[in-house]
């Protein structure tokens, strides 16, 4: 039957039941992951970003709230090239960074 | 005998201390290292948030400062602890015996150079804040007068909380300030597009709030929430600018004719030139480091020695002025306290 | 010559032939297995190169001037050198001269392998022995030059610095009784050689020596212990030799002619590596070399100990060390037995799954990566990631384009695809291809016939791993030195005194030290750092350290910084956008790519 409208999950993200298991586990191998101010320095150097719609600001930004499968998704084109490591205010170690996400949330999916 | 009291630096913190020692009968000798009285704020056009002159500030503190005995192009060489006071040597080649010093040394503004990607003496359409105020005031400057100007953007957060730049604090003043010459550079020029490009903003004083939106609402003055990481020079020799949009979640990409860097505040690298046996050891920060950030800012962990205005973190005019009062009321009680 | 016992056999040879038949086995079951480890067109390379006249000569001569002379070691510290050649090529000559006597004097035991070690037990002098004379005085010449590298060796433990070492290894339990087994060898000898002399006969150390023994013990009683006291020594150290780094002795013979047929590592654990694993001799001249050891919480994670950790199979501390490293290369720019520290690290990252997906795995094209543009016989410049955050090199660049004459086009004007190094040098090979085999295909659609680059991470892949034919890969600063050359660009020398600082992918990854020196001869004096060419320090900012963070970088660049200013320039320059960036955060004086500098010197008529 068609009412014409569909009833879609809430888009309001429950921190309530926000799952950080990995998000802790990320923080012990590289303790920068905390360290971000989302001034998006990173995203706009990036030159993965220009055809993937990489953002590693945005990647740590879901991990810490749950959303996982899109973050890890997007560092798919990553060229591990170094860019944002030089550009970020705050000295994240960014490829070690990605690298840590990639062993941690890799395995996770597999 | 009027007791004396040596002021390191005459800028307006220096210049309020003396002013206010010279009233409360001490003999206030003033220091300055460069021609002219007033720091900083001797180059400046106007003041947030009344677009107060700046000269006329500067003016009525000289005259307040008038009775002190004041030393221009005057360094301070070293300072040696004696038995109950101090020596202090000048580069004029006066030594003064005194029992209180106030350190008034104030800030110095990054060295935009430092930022490579910024392109700071590599493109001529790039300069910093302090560039732009002098040709407020009315100083020639070919980067601003030979372009056609049609947009302009202002970069946050250079040199500040910036731990690559070496300095990871807030400079506090930056975003106001550029929301200041924003809405100065409107005037002079209505018809341009003006770009604050900002990390967080930070508009913690007195009718800050009240500028800032009358620059969105009164100036049309946009603002987009991302640190510039990238520019370049197009054929037309115009920059082009790379940000991201974080709270769209896009990458920006935009042409300009000037960009304005909004160079932060680093404590000034030399209190005094050579070291004697007085030293002024830095706090976590980079700036001068007080008894405590609290109650006892004013103090030095020295006795004798005091701290007023930005040689221990980045402030205001106001807040300058009025930690200039406030150390002079902690001298004036620490004179009392002894006898 | 005649011989005392009719069997030429006593039972205190059994300890010396127990393990020289352990070692010996141990070796050759050795060889097989790595042999077997290498990869099908490796290993057919090398057996190929073993019956090349050229390679094989070269063979010959690695292994005399390595193995025995150690000629490397030389060039370093004398003292060292002297210490290292004098056991390695006394004990050869020790060895071969032993041998010549047996086939002299007694050839019917030469089949024996213990007969020429401990030949003068079993011989005595008889009244001709004019020639004997003369091998005897080379015996007890070569046993006093081991000797005196032995003292020296001694001597070495208690004062490092005085051989030019400022920190060394740490000996693990089997090193220290390898090492004090190795020690006791050749006094051992001298005892034993010193008991029998009057039987035997002797030159002026063994026969003097008699003489002094004989003085105070009449008998021939202390003969016999003697010598099963140097064959047990002998014994211990060939038994524990496979598990000490004295393991490198027998390696490194292998390693010679592995490299000398251009073998690359492949596998971090097999073949190659395992062979430069174990001819890693411990002595530690890599830890002062890493330009991480000047922090001491460094000083582990230098490739000696990657080397022992290996060996020890440590899987936490190998990945630990393995992604911490700059990959700077002077390690194996330095070691003088040839381990490829960085190369080795850079196997032992491969070794990882990334666990991810990636882009750059599949194949066909990517929407929105850059088009070609067309430079149909122009230069195509390929500035880099890197570049687009140095202005100041792209501007210079394009300026001395424009002044040249040169028709250029930018490839990446607008971002591009990275070169692949980085990704390379995390260990992801395969996404690192991908990446190459897309801008192999731009460059090549270009149809450019020259790609001028100005970061070194970017020329050293495109030198080491793609395949541009009829495209000539030439780094800025070449390029400049040739403009120069030819007339096309004409600077005007100021009096600046210019430092050079050799970026770590230029100098030691592709072997250009000169021409930049050239470029700033023509701009102004030329002074050089404390240490440089192939010794130079990595500013610290490279890309091959995974986990580095910033505060450490720190220390090495403010290092680094301290020993490009050792002759106080005006202006230090380098020729890589990561160095001028890392070093411009903290220099206290001008840090310019070159061709900043030849932008600013350009004379009038070029601009």
């Amino acid at each position: 039957m068609d009412f014409g409208f569909s009833i879609s999950r809430s888009s309001t993200v429950n921190l309530d039941s926000v799952a950080l298991e990995n998000f802790t586990k990320l923080q012990a191998l590289e303790p920068d992951a905390l360290k971000c101010i989302s001034c998006g320095s990173c995203t706009a150097t990036c030159p993965a970003g220009k055809f993937s719609g990489m953002s590693l600001r945005k990647v740590i930004h879901n991990l810490q709230r749950g959303r996982e499968k899109e973050a890890v998704e997007m560092l798919q084109g990553c060229m591990l090239c170094g860019k944002c490591s030089m550009v970020c205010p705050r000295a994240i170690n960014t490829r070690h960074l990605i690298m840590s996400i990639h062993k941690i949330y890799g395995e996770e999916a597999r | 005998m009027r007791e004396n009291v040596v002021i390191i630096g005459g800028g307006i913190a220096g210049l309020e201390a003396a002013g206010q020692l010279a009233g409360l009968g001490y003999n206030p000798i003033l220091v300055e290292k460069e021609d002219h009285l007033g720091g900083h704020l001797a180059d400046w056009h106007c003041l947030f948030p009344d677009l107060i002159p700046a000269k006329d500030v500067v003016s009525t503190l000289v005259a307040g400062a008038a009775s002190a005995n004041i030393f221009t192009n005057t360094e301070v060489l070293h300072i040696n602890r004696l038995q109950d006071c101090y020596n202090v040597m000048l580069s004029n080649g006066v030594s003064v015996m005194t029992k209180a010093v106030l350190c008034a040394t104030g800030f110095r503004l990054f060295d935009a150079h430092k930022k490579e990607e910024y392109g700071y003496g590599v493109y001529d359409q790039v300069i910093t804040n302090s560039d732009l105020e002098k040709w407020f005031n009315g100083i020639p400057d070919p980067r601003i007068d030979n372009s056609m100007m049609s947009s302009a953007g202002f970069v946050h957060c250079v040199g500040s909380r910036d731990e690559k730049a070496g300095n990871p604090q807030c400079s506090k003043v930056c975003c106001i300030t550029a929301v200041k010459q924003a809405i100065e550079l409107k005037k002079k020029f209505p018809e341009m597009m003006v770009w604050c490009f900002y990390m967080d903003l930070r508009m913690f004083g007195k009718k800050y709030e009240d500028f800032y939106i009358s620059a969105q609402r009164d100036y049309g003055v946009r603002f987009i929430r991302g640190r510039v990481s990238e520019v370049s020079e197009n054929i037309d020799g115009r920059v082009v600018v790379k940000a991201e949009d974080t709270l769209a979640g896009r990458p920006v990409r935009i042409t300009l004719d000037l960009l304005v860097l909004m160079s932060g505040m680093v404590c000034n690298p030399k209190t005094v030139r050579d070291s004697g046996t007085v030293q002024f050891p830095a706090d976590s920060d980079g700036f001068l480091k007080c008894r405590n950030s609290v109650t006892d800012f004013n103090l030095s962990a020295q006795d004798g020695i005091f701290f007023a205005g930005s040689c221990t973190g980045p402030k205001t005019v106001p807040e300058t002025i009025a930690e200039a009062r406030s150390a002079v009321l902690s001298i004036h009680n620490w004179f009392k306290g002894k006898q | 010559m005649r011989e005392r016992f009719l069997t030429g056999y006593n039972n205190f040879v059994l300890p010396f032939l127990i393990g020289m038949v352990f070692i010996l086995t141990y070796c050759l079951v050795c060889l097989f297995r790595i042999l077997h480890q290498l990869p099908h067109e490796d290993r057919k390379r090398f057996l190929l190169s073993l019956v090349n006249p050229k390679i094989l000569l070269k063979n010959i001569r690695d292994i005399f001037c390595d193995c025995l002379l150690h000629l490397k070691i030389w060039k370093r510290n004398k003292l060292l050198g002297y210490m290292h050649s004098s056991i390695a090529f006394g004990w050869f000559m020790l060895i071969v001269i032993g041998h010549i006597e047996v086939f002299l004097y007694v050839p019917h035991r030469a089949k024996f392998l213990y007969y020429p070690i401990f030949f003068r037990y079993f011989v005595a002098e008889t009244e001709s022995t004019l020639r004997g004379g003369f091998f005897f005085f080379l015996m007890d010449f070569f046993l006093l030059v081991v000797l005196s590298g032995i003292f020296l060796a001694m001597l070495k433990r208690l004062r490092s610095r005085m051989f030019g070492m400022r920190r060394t290894t740490n000996q693990s339990l089997l090193d220290t009784i390898g090492l004090y087994s190795l020690w006791s060898i050749f006094p051992l000898r001298l005892l034993a050689e010193g008991f029998t002399a009057e039987i035997s006969g002797g030159s002026f150390l063994t026969k003097s020596l008699n003489h002094v023994f004989t003085a105070f013990l009449g008998n021939h009683v202390n003969m016999l212990p003697t010598w099963w006291a140097y064959s047990i020594a002998l014994g211990v150290f060939f038994c524990v030799l496979p598990f000490t780094r004295y393991m490198h002795i027998p390696s490194e013979m292998l390693l010679i002619p592995l490299r000398n047929a251009g073998l690359k590592i492949r596998n971090a654990r097999k073949g190659l590596a395992k062979v430069q694993v174990y001819s890693c001799p411990s002595c530690g001249l890599c830890i002062d070399a890493c330009p991480m050891s000047v922090m001491k919480t460094h000083a582990k994670d230098t490739t000696v100990y990657l080397n022992r950790q290996i060996r020890r199979g440590n899987e936490k501390r190998i990945e630990e060390i393995s992604d911490k490293c700059l990959l700077c290369g002077k390690c194996t720019a330095i070691c003088p037995v040839g381990v490829q520290g960085d190369a080795l690290r850079v196997a032992q990252r491969a070794m990882r799954n990334s666990g991810m997906d990636s882009v750059w795995k599949t194949s066909g094209k990517i929407a929105g990566t850059p088009e070609p543009p067309q430079s149909q016989g122009k230069t195509l410049y390929f500035a880099g990631c890197m570049t687009a955050l140095t202005p100041s090199i792209l501007k210079s660049v394009e300026t001395l384009f424009r002044a040249s004459g040169n028709e250029y086009e930018i490839l990446d004007r607008d971002g591009g695809i990275c070169c692949g190094r980085p990704m390379m040098t995390a260990g992801r090979t395969e996404e690192a291809e991908g990446m190459i085999r897309r801008n192999t295909e731009l460059i090549l659609d270009s149809g450019a016939d020259t790609l001028l680059v100005s970061c070194p991470i970017c020329y050293r892949v495109f030198t080491e791993n793609y395949n541009l034919p009829g495209v000539r890969v030439v780094h800025h600063s070449v390029w400049l030195k040739e403009m120069l050359d030819s007339g096309a660009l004409e600077i005007a020398p100021d009096n600046q005194r210019y430092v050079w600082h050799d970026p770590c992918e230029l100098g030691r990854g592709c072997g250009i030290y000169e021409q930049p020196r050239e470029v700033l001869k023509a701009a102004g004096e030329l002074v050089e750092a404390g240490m440089h060419h192939k010794e130079s320090l990595c500013c610290g900012g490279s890309l091959g350290s995974l986990t580095l963070n910033f505060e450490k970088r720190r220390a090495m660049t403010q290092n680094a910084l301290e020993n490009i200013t050792a002759e106080n320039p005006d202006v230090i320059v380098t020729g890589c956008p990561l160095c001028l960036n890392t070093f411009g955060r903290f220099a206290d004086r001008p840090v310019k790519d070159i061709s900043e500098i030849a932008a600013a010197l350009l004379k009038s008529d070029c601009k």
